[in-house]
């Protein structure tokens, strides 16, 4: 094979693996600078001067608004406390603490974050204004047990308490403190500071 | 040597294809601003007017706008092209009510916030400018000998964003939240 044509066949194949690593790691996503406890997922550098390359080409991509730091911080969840994806055909219990915030919300939200259509929107269920879904809770409305507690249930099927309904397809969810004065102490979070995900029965 | 030449040849070709896919690599994650269609500021064009304020619709099932939006936030945006001149900023602020304002450049990242406990006098003043038109701002200052009375933010590039954000604890607040942000006034500085 002449020499001209291998050169060419090189650039080709190498332009072509280059940008095949550029979509894997975009769409799988990257840990740097992520603070993980538990299933629980944040990227504080997220949206600031110092975040890395990667995440800054995967916010484009997304097109997602991040959270500035002063208006507070986001988690993602995207499996159970135990390590399995979330199916939405189970049961999950969500309790246990939440680190200090003037607000904080819950929300219920596709992979790829957008709302999902549950089919609760003509009930008249519990909490749920009839016509509008119920897609998250937030630190407002929650409500508690005499000492403070609160327990979330994720299900298909209506459930007393804090009820957040579930769709036919797969979900995350997003825990959001808003103006919190957790910046400095994001290093101080575990598994024991933030909420369990535990998932109960399947159908 | 005959292997040895076809190894070293071999070798040669591997290592410039690792080299070429390395920089196609870099490239084109570094370049992602060029390479998308749409970048943030495009889509909030598509429901926002220039300047003045604007309520962003709630996000619903079914509607894909913008990822990862919180239902529980009502929020507006005054985008801004600061060709125009320099954007002005005003907000009440009401006392214990959560109200936030991101500024953004194009890409939605953050150049500076500033969230209700940091108002002044339940108030909000804030210019957005370029560094040339805060030098302006500044020689006037020293001509008129007044203390400035608002926040000066100076923009990495001309085109972007103020996002503001409440909170409506409950779906009822969501018209009082509302009328939060609508109170929140954009408009173009007078030169």
């Amino acid at each position: 094979m002449p020499t001209f044509v291998k050169t060419l066949l090189l650039l080709l194949a190498g332009t072509a693996v280059g940008l095949c690593v550029t979509l894997v790691t975009l769409e799988r996503g990257v840990d740097f600078n992520a603070i993980k406890a538990g299933p629980w997922v944040a990227f504080p550098k997220n949206g600031t001067a110092d975040s890395d390359p990667y995440s800054r080409a995967i916010l484009m991509r997304s097109g997602e608004i991040p959270l500035a730091t002063s208006e507070g911080l986001s988690f993602i969840a995207r499996r159970d406390s135990a390590g399995a994806p979330f199916t939405p055909g189970c049961d999950y219990n969500l309790q246990g603490q939440i680190p200090q915030a003037r607000y904080w919300t819950l929300t219920l939200l596709s992979p790829k974050g957008f709302l999902i259509d549950t089919g609760t929107g003509n009930g008249a269920d519990y909490g749920i204004e009839s016509g509008e879904e119920r897609h998250g809770f937030t630190s407002t409305e929650i409500l508690r047990n005499n000492n403070g507690d609160f327990v979330i249930t994720l299900s298909r099927h209506a459930r007393p308490g804090n009820w957040l309904p579930l769709g036919q397809s797969s979900f995350v969810l997003l825990l959001r403190l808003y103006d919190t004065e957790l910046g400095a102490m994001t290093s101080a979070l575990n598994d024991r500071n933030m909420p369990k995900v535990v998932k109960g029965g399947c159908t | 040597m005959n292997w040895l030449d076809r190894f070293l040849a071999g070798l040669l070709f591997g290592l410039a294809f690792l080299f070429i896919t390395a920089a196609v690599h870099i490239i084109s994650v570094l370049a992602m601003r060029d390479i998308i269609d749409k970048d943030v500021f495009d889509r909030l064009s598509s429901v926002a007017h220039p300047v003045h304020l604007t309520l962003l619709p709630p996000p619903q099932p079914g509607h894909e706008f913008i990822p990862f939006e919180d239902p529980a936030l009502v929020q507006g945006v005054c985008l801004y092209d600061l060709s125009h001149g320099p954007l002005r900023l005003h907000a009440d602020v009401e006392a214990g009510q959560l109200l936030t304002l991101s500024f953004r450049p194009r890409s939605a990242q953050v150049f500076y916030a500033i969230t209700d406990s940091a108002a002044q006098h339940g108030k909000i003043d804030a210019v957005i400018l370029t560094p040339t038109q805060l030098e302006d701002v500044e020689a006037d200052d020293d001509d008129d000998d007044e203390t400035p009375q608002d926040l000066r933010v100076v923009a990495p590039e001309s085109k972007g964003f103020v996002l503001i954000s409440a909170l409506a604890g409950f779906p009822s607040e969501r018209p009082e939240a509302e009328a939060r942000i609508k109170s929140v006034t954009c408009d173009i500085a007078q030169q």
